[in-house]
């Protein structure tokens, strides 16, 4: 089953000078269980692409079908509850909330999701080990090193059980140890079987993915699938 | 959810306690503001509330020859009251008021002092709904003598004794007089323009039907009309009323007006004669209070939403995340906006501690007594509740919106950079923040350049350490005489009226060369000291003499310019040694000297004509003390003691 199936996407930037052409005419699908890397230089639209892709953004033209469902014509408000069930986010800066606990941190989207506490705990726990910081639970985001924080974010990314997690270079503002922790927790979901896009430009990283879509000016220019 | 809510509220509040605190208090004292200032506009506008009945007072306009401009007041005559009921079937009762002040009255051994007393008709209870504690409402001031106490004098006289049908004798300048006590009536609320100490009925003063006699105004009458009564109709049929009973003289220099009871209070800025009207208060002004202090409210809520927008910066992030995870708007904004309301509650509670804090000092400040008793009354409580809700939700709005529109990729990317037409609406409300408050500093600026002008005005007299104590007449001289002894005292005079009181105004004569001229002035009796102590100018003529008791009159610059009216040629002089007298034509009565005009009404009047008259004769009700300002207690003292042994009567 495609998780992704885009077909000549399109998303245009207008000033009231300028139109800067962000995407032109893009189309690929991705399968469940897959992990993509989408590569490219600064400004070649990958990051425009994995706001559309994470429904943060709408599109100009083309078809957007998430879960072989139609999501162009969404509002605002059908695609906060598309994310709200079905996606996760890493961001390289981590973004986590400052004035809440890892635990209070990672159990957030439950919140929004209407869970009750006692199932929240659990399966808050549940992640907080699968990740080997429960020890850290009642500690801020300040009190933590850069890569626990990133492994907080992942698990705040992962404790609604989404079917695909966006990652926006999760390991650029880590060093290489921690930057490679974080891939293997990745992996590890991945091989769990959660579909991950991540967006970098670390060729190191890509290492760890199936396919490598590389982007220039907006346009794909080529889909490597390894071995 | 909530417990989410509330968690990263406080925690962001913790976290930024400065700014926390210059929000909460900034908001709390503009809220305390504004409190004490609708406490104040709500005093005023309870004025009389207690009253259910269709009541009114009956008013004067009195135009008559000699008067500077014609003049409201007040006062009626003592039959129009009762005329007006027998007359018209829309005045359902009538009530008039006699006011006497400065009573002793005594039971026993013990005595209290009355400040002012109404001998009243029989139905005063029953326009008014003062609550009558004991006594028949219907027969308490029937009967001549009879004597309805306020309760708190009932216990200073009685303590726990039944007061009722009980004898109790005061002075007055000539016999001491024994009334019964028929009736105990709960204190009079402050909040009513009336205030009085005890009532006597209305026959115990008037024994001869005197209160018949049409001519005098010395009463203040108050009708009730039926519910559906027009009382303009009503007022167009005055004329007829006035020229049936008076004759078609009258009619031009009298009109007669009503004045609603809830108006008397906060609109009676121009009557004059108004002796009983406690703490009157122009309206306009109690409006003016209630916008400053809905603009000092929404200068507190404008400094509140520039705050809390300018943080704004440090929110992002959560806003970022909140919508990535798939928060709508709408909760993102109802989170904020519950946020701003949860300020506003501390806020609120903030600013109730504080006018808890300072309105003895407001109070005492302003002599007014403002009470804030919200535990008492669930109505205020439910009112502040909702205000504090709506001032937390008009002040979150703007932030909340604003807030919640971040895109969420954009913010957790680091780039919070808004376009040009985002910060209009902060600016806007920075311009009206600085607007409304420069707005208040100006008037501001005015209110106390017209308090310094009420201060420094040239009222024409020197009142610098003067003292007035009151009720010496007949033992006047013997008091004038021990006070001189002492160094501490530079003057002691005396005056029927004191001044700033409204003078009494009657009719007076004056022959000059001319036919006998008659025309009306404001009058005053004085001891022949009193231009010398109150340090007024002379203008021409000479000051009272000691000899002249009785026979010398004074007039105002604008009485002397009256009497030269017809005869613009001659100079003041012109009327020094000409005869002037008031009621029965006095050979031997002059007009001795002209003073510059003085105030001796409310600096709100124009000056009127006045006529001052050297006459001991009676002894005199104010007495003037000029002392040394240096020694001030000890010189009260002395006062104090030496009244007390001349005048044992008055407390």
């Amino acid at each position: 089953m495609n998780v992704i199936h885009i077909t000549d996407l399109e998303k245009i930037y207008r000033t009231e000078e300028v139109e800067t052409v962000a995407l032109n005419k893009i189309s690929f699908e991705i399968k469940e269980g897959e992990f993509v890397a989408i590569m490219g230089p600064s400004g070649c639209g990958k990051s425009t692409l994995l706001n559309i892709l994470g429904l943060l953004d709408d599109l100009d033209g083309g078809s957007f079908k998430f879960n072989e469902v139609e999501v162009s014509g969404f509002n605002e408000r059908k695609r906060a509850d598309m994310r709200k069930h079905n996606i996760g986010f890493v961001f390289q800066s981590f973004n986590l909330i400052d004035e809440l606990t890892v635990f209070e941190n990672v159990e957030l989207p439950l919140i929004y999701t209407g869970i009750a506490t006692a199932e929240r705990k659990r399966m808050v726990d549940e992640v907080l080990d699968k990740i080997q910081i429960a020890h850290r639970r009642n500690h801020y985001p300040q009190q933590l090193s850069g890569g626990q924080q990133q492994r907080v974010a992942v698990a705040r990314a992962v404790v609604n059980k989404p079917k695909l997690i966006l990652a926006d270079e999760p390991t650029g503002n880590l060093d290489s140890r921690n930057g490679n922790d974080v891939m293997q927790l990745l992996t590890d979901l991945n091989e769990q079987g959660t579909t991950i896009i991540m967006v970098t430009h670390s060729e190191h990283d890509s290492r760890y993915t199936h396919r490598i879509i590389n982007m220039l000016d907006g346009q794909i220019v080529t889909q490597n699938i390894k071995i | 959810m909530f417990k989410n809510y509330f968690k990263i509220a406080i925690r962001n509040l913790w976290k930024n306690k400065i700014f926390s605190a210059i929000n909460i208090i900034g908001l709390s004292m503009g809220m305390a503001v504004c409190i004490i200032i609708i406490l104040f506009v709500q005093y005023e506008k309870n004025f009389d509330c207690m009253h259910k009945k269709n009541i009114y007072r009956l008013d004067e306009v009195q135009s008559w020859e000699g008067m500077v401009e014609p003049q409201q007041v007040a006062l009626s005559m003592p039959p129009m009251g009762p005329s007006l009921k027998n007359d018209y079937p829309q005045v359902k009762n009538y009530t008039r008021i006699f006011p006497l002040e400065m009573t002793g009255l005594a039971y026993n051994n013990k005595k209290v002092f009355l400040k002012t007393v109404f001998c009243t008709d029989p139905t005063f209870f029953d326009l008014f709904d003062f609550k009558l504690l004991r006594g028949n409402q219907k027969t308490v001031l029937t009967q001549p003598n009879s004597v309805v106490l306020t309760e708190e004098n009932a216990v200073k006289l009685f303590g726990t004794e039944d007061p009722i049908g009980k004898s109790v004798s005061t002075h007055n300048s000539k016999d001491t007089l024994h009334f019964t006590v028929t009736g105990i009536m709960e204190n009079v609320p402050e909040n009513s323009h009336l205030q009085f100490n005890g009532l006597y009925s209305l026959s115990s003063r008037f024994k001869h039907g005197e209160d018949k006699e049409w001519g005098s105004n010395y009463m203040v009458t108050y009708l009730e009309l039926s519910n559906d009564a027009n009382a303009k109709l009503l007022e167009s049929k005055f004329p007829a009323f006035l020229k049936k009973y008076m004759g078609d003289d009258i009619t031009k220099g009298y009109k007669l007006f009503l004045q609603p009871l809830n108006k008397i209070h906060s609109a009676s800025a121009n009557i004059t004669h108004d002796y009983y009207n406690y703490k009157k208060f122009d309206e306009t002004y109690t409006n003016i209070f209630f916008v400053i202090a809905l603009i000092v409210l929404v200068i507190a809520c404008v400094n509140f939403i520039n705050l809390s927008t300018a943080r704004s910066a440090r929110r992002s992030k959560e806003v970022g995340i909140k919508k990535a995870i798939g928060v709508s708007r709408y909760q993102l904004i109802f989170q904020f906006l519950g946020e701003s309301v949860f300020l506003s509650f501390i806020s609120m509670t903030l600013a109730i501690i504080l006018v808890k804090v300072f309105l003895p000092f407001v109070n005492n400040l302003s002599s007014y007594c403002l009470t804030f008793s919200f535990l008492k009354s669930p109505f205020l409580l439910l009112q502040i509740f909702f205000a504090t809700i709506l001032i937390g939700a008009i002040s979150g709005l703007y932030p909340a919106f604003y807030l919640s529109s971040f895109k969420p990729i954009k913010v957790l990317k680091g780039i919070t950079s808004k376009g040009k037409n985002k910060s209009f609406g902060r600016n806007a409300l920075v311009i009206g923040q600085f607007a409304s408050a420069t707005f208040l500093v100006i008037a501001t600026i005015f209110v106390v350049q017209q308090l310094s002008f009420i201060r420094n005005k040239d009222t024409g007299f020197n009142k610098d350490h003067v003292l007035i104590i009151s009720g010496a007449y007949k033992n006047y001289q013997k008091l004038k005489t021990s006070l001189k002894e002492s160094p501490l005292i530079k003057g002691v005079t005396g005056s029927s009226q004191r001044l700033g009181n409204n003078f009494h105004q009657g009719g007076v004569n004056f022959k000059g060369t001319g036919p006998v001229k008659n025309c009306a002035s404001s009058f005053v009796f004085v001891d022949d000291d009193f231009i010398s102590l109150y340090r007024m100018k002379m203008i021409v003529g000479k000051n009272f003499t000691e000899q002249g008791n009785g026979k010398e009159y004074i007039v105002n610059e604008s009485l002397a310019k009256e009497l030269l009216k017809d005869e613009p040629n001659k100079s003041y002089e012109s009327l020094i040694g000409k005869k002037f007298w008031e009621n029965n034509e006095d050979t031997l009565s002059t007009l001795v000297g002209v003073v510059k005009d003085f105030n001796f009404n409310s600096l709100h009047n124009k000056i009127e004509t006045l006529c001052l008259v050297n006459n001991k004769k009676s002894g005199f009700h104010d007495v003037s003390v000029k002392i040394d300002g240096t020694k001030t207690k000890e010189t009260i003292d002395f006062i104090g003691t030496t009244y007390k042994t001349i005048i044992p009567n008055f407390p």
